[in-house]
């Protein structure tokens, strides 16, 4: 099983949406990395993976290749459980 | 004759004890040769420095005696100084020996000057001009360190631990960017000329106007004057002019601007020029000034075909290159492609035309503005992101004048030797560094205030004229720069490998830049002043730190600066770089040095070193396209190099001992040292270790079986 990203930054008005919904997989067994853009560790990583908007969601696998992303928008729960499944 | 640099005891008969009557000429500082007079020692102690009457009469006499005892024939007002200071320095007056220095430079170091080539600036030639700006930096220099600004910034900047840049140019901001806008609504009307002209009426006379305008600016800012949209505000004036006018016109102003060697210092104005294939979107319905200064009653938008009959005939000038076949050192002409260039007709057609002079010459940069973000861009990579109120001084196109009032450089490598591997002890570090940096700006912003608040009757007269209800300097609009030299060293000193050798190592670095920027917004927001970072072009300063790192902090940085240590050829890959020598797919290394770009506000720039090799045009424009839709990399720019003939005046492709056409050995090198094409014989040695290290992609740039073209593999 991969990883999901989660990157937000703390004035960001969809941003709790994304932190929910990582929160709710969390609970159920997923690993979760959160990062925050207003710390250098946070700010580093999107800058790894070209984040330029917040709240980004992305869905790695195994190997850290990258399965799906949603930049600037929040993902229903089922559509990342899609991509988990997949 | 007495020599004029002599004091003469010309009453030796007169008793050593009536020093009154002692007759001595000094020879001083204002060409002159005067009587001795004990008092002068006296006046000047009390005029530039806060000691006490008693003391200065004190150390007068003392002065004297050593003097009258001595065997000496000769005295210079120096010599005199330097006595004085000394018995300042026995009464434990630090502080008053220093307001009392005197500022200058040893007959030695002169006469190497004069003889010898300054190597620090390589845009900077060799004769009369070029020493007399040597001599008066160094002596500027000298005073910014003692007089601008604290003995803790001075001191940090003497370690090395940061480089406070144009400390030459200390009494002038660092670079300024503007549009043809301003002069061509308020003519050429600066302070200090001896006439005043109207706006130009005719192409050639706003050409003149430009240049001469860049030169005023020139010795009025120490680094780019950068222009916006050069091909676009030229436009109304070219209606009606046929192609091979539009032509010279090109010429001209490439001509002009390339053979400014007879300006400041014997320096070219190291000049940008914007350029637009469309109409930027910020500019479109902005009535268009045309002859006489006068509005024509049309949008800029209206001069879609004028603005792009210039640029196409500029590119064609860049093309042919000089009398010599060489590229144009300056104007850089910066090309922005944005998302709308690639929906204005044609694009195709203009992009295959730069691509085509950018292998042959090398002359294009390619400036990529994605999204809705508009740029300036100046100096060697510093562009300016355009803010909300920026939009709207657009639609008066004139008030847009930017400028950076001083970069300051942080040697990173020196905080990875002092971190002992602890990333705490890191990240406080650069923290400090950042801290010294950002009280080094404080410092240089108050003195340049002084300056400006003599008004017309101060010494940056031109930057305070006032045509359109605002200083031409926008102080409120300033930026300060903070810079970065050896990232990928620092990383190699803090985790054992260099940032492309693994993973970890690269985030490494990201994370240094990303806390160096939260850093900045936290300090502009704390000062009220805007701190942004920049790439800092480091021609000279990647040397010197790499030197000033062996002194310090050896043996380590013996194992970790680049270049050849036997040679003395040693340096710091600049900025966020990744190694030079890396071999990686040049597609590979604007991707993963343009993750670093969005972190770096004041612009970045990756270079592709082509070597000999001559990729084709339809290669180049792929890469670029794909630079722009598959990376963030802010800009990017092909350097091919070259060898020049002196003898035969001929020019060839590569780097060559001996030149191919007549055999001759008088050849100069020609290639992109930073950000800017020059000589090689004019380079530093740690740019010299540079150069042999470059990796220039061969493996990369492959030829067709049918050797019909060379591309590059994307």
């Amino acid at each position: 099983m991969g990883s999901i990203k989660i990157f937000t930054k703390r004035e960001c008005p969809k941003c709790p949406a994304a932190k929910e919904i990582g929160d709710i997989l969390q609970q159920k067994g997923q690993q979760v990395q959160y990062y925050d853009l207003e710390t250098p560790q946070g700010l580093a990583e999107a800058a790894f993976y070209s984040v330029l908007s917040t709240p980004t969601i992305l869905v790695e696998d195994e190997q850290e290749r990258i399965l799906a992303g949603w930049r600037g928008a929040v993902p229903t729960l089922q559509e990342i459980q899609g991509i988990l499944r997949a | 004759m007495m020599p004029v640099t002599d004091i003469r005891e010309r009453q030796r008969d007169l008793s050593p004890g009536d020093t009154t009557d002692m007759a001595l000429f000094v020879r001083t500082s204002e060409e002159s040769m005067e009587g001795w007079d004990r008092q002068r020692i006296v006046d000047a102690l009390m005029r530039e420095t806060y000691i006490d009457p008693d003391t200065a009469d004190a150390i007068s006499q003392e002065v004297e005696v050593i003097i009258r005892s001595s065997t000496i024939t000769m005295v210079t007002t120096p010599l005199i100084r330097e006595l004085v200071d000394a018995k300042l320095i026995e009464r434990g007056l630090e502080e008053a020996r220093k307001q009392h220095t005197r500022l200058g430079m040893p007959l030695y170091d002169v006469n190497q000057l004069i003889m010898h080539p300054n190597k620090e600036n390589a845009n900077v030639p060799h004769g009369p001009e070029a020493t007399n700006l040597t001599l008066a930096e160094t002596i500027k220099k000298e005073y910014a360190l003692l007089h601008v600004f604290s003995q803790e910034v001075a001191d940090a900047h003497m370690r090395g631990d940061i480089h406070l840049h144009d400390l030459g140019f200390i009494d002038r901001p660092y670079c300024s960017g503007q549009s043809l806008e301003y002069i061509k609504k308020f003519g050429l009307n600066l302070p200090n000329s001896l006439s005043m002209a109207k706006p130009a009426k005719h192409p050639e006379v706003l050409l003149a106007h430009m240049v001469k305008f860049a030169a005023g600016l020139q010795s009025h800012f120490a680094g780019a004057i950068g222009w916006d949209a050069v091909n676009l505000f030229f436009a109304p004036y070219l209606v009606g002019m046929g192609d091979a006018e539009v032509k010279q016109l090109a010429q001209m102003l490439i001509f002009e601007f390339s053979q400014q060697a007879v300006a400041r210092g014997g320096q070219a104005i190291f000049t940008d020029l914007n350029l637009y294939w469309e109409v930027p979107r910020h500019f479109r319905d902005v009535p268009a000034i045309g002859p006489n200064g006068e509005f024509t009653g049309k949008t800029y938008n209206e001069y879609l075909k004028e603005a792009q009959r210039f640029v196409w005939a500029l590119f064609e000038v860049y093309g042919e290159g000089d009398g010599a076949g060489r590229p144009f050192f300056f104007p850089k002409p910066l090309v922005h492609i944005t998302e709308d260039f690639f929906r204005t007709p044609d694009h195709e057609r203009f992009l295959n035309h730069i691509c085509s002079i950018a292998a042959e010459k090398g002359n294009t940069y390619f400036v990529f503005d994605r999204g809705e973000t508009a740029k300036i861009s100046e100096c060697c990579r510093l562009s300016f992101k355009l803010e909300a109120s920026d939009l709207e001084d657009a639609h008066q196109p004139w008030k847009m004048r930017y400028s950076a009032l001083q970069n300051v450089t942080l040697n990173l490598p020196r905080i990875g030797y002092v971190s002992d591997g602890n990333d705490t002890k890191l990240f406080e570090n650069i923290s400090r560094f950042m801290d010294l940096a950002v009280r080094a700006h404080l410092e240089k912003k108050s003195f340049i205030e002084r300056l400006l608040s003599l008004g017309d009757k101060g010494p940056l007269a031109l930057l305070t004229m006032n045509q359109d209800g605002e200083s031409y300097l926008r102080m409120r609009r300033a930026t300060y720069l903070i810079g970065m030299v050896g990232l990928n060293e620092m990383v190699k000193v803090h985790t054992g490998h260099e940032m492309h050798e693994s993973k970890d190592a690269f985030k490494f670095g990201l994370q240094v830049i990303a806390h160096m920027k939260l850093l900045a917004e936290k300090m502009s927001e704390r000062q009220g002043m805007r701190f942004v970072l920049e790439q800092t072009p480091a021609e000279s300063t990647s040397y010197r730190f790499a030197k000033l790192d062996m002194r310090f902090h050896s043996p380590q940085a013996g194992y970790v600066v680049k270049g050849d240590i036997a040679r003395g050829e040693i340096y710091y890959t600049n900025s966020t770089y990744l190694s030079n020598d890396a071999v990686i797919n040049p597609i590979e290394r604007v991707r993963q040095e343009g993750l670093f770009h969005p972190l770096i506000e004041a612009g970045s720039l990756t270079h592709i070193w082509l070597g000999e090799s001559r990729p084709s045009a339809a290669s180049l424009a792929n890469f670029v396209t794909k630079t722009f839709q598959l990376t963030l990399n802010d800009q990017i720019a092909f350097s091919p190099e070259f060898t020049t003939c002196n003898a035969c005046a001929r020019t060839v492709r590569g780097l060559i001992a001996r030149c191919a056409y007549c055999g001759s050995e008088d050849v100069d090198g020609i290639t992109r040292i930073t950000g800017y094409f020059t000589k090689v014989s004019s380079w530093n040695k740690g740019k010299l270790g540079e150069l042999r290290d470059r990796y220039r992609n061969e493996a990369f740039i492959k030829k067709r079986p049918d050797d019909a073209q060379i591309q590059i593999s994307v």
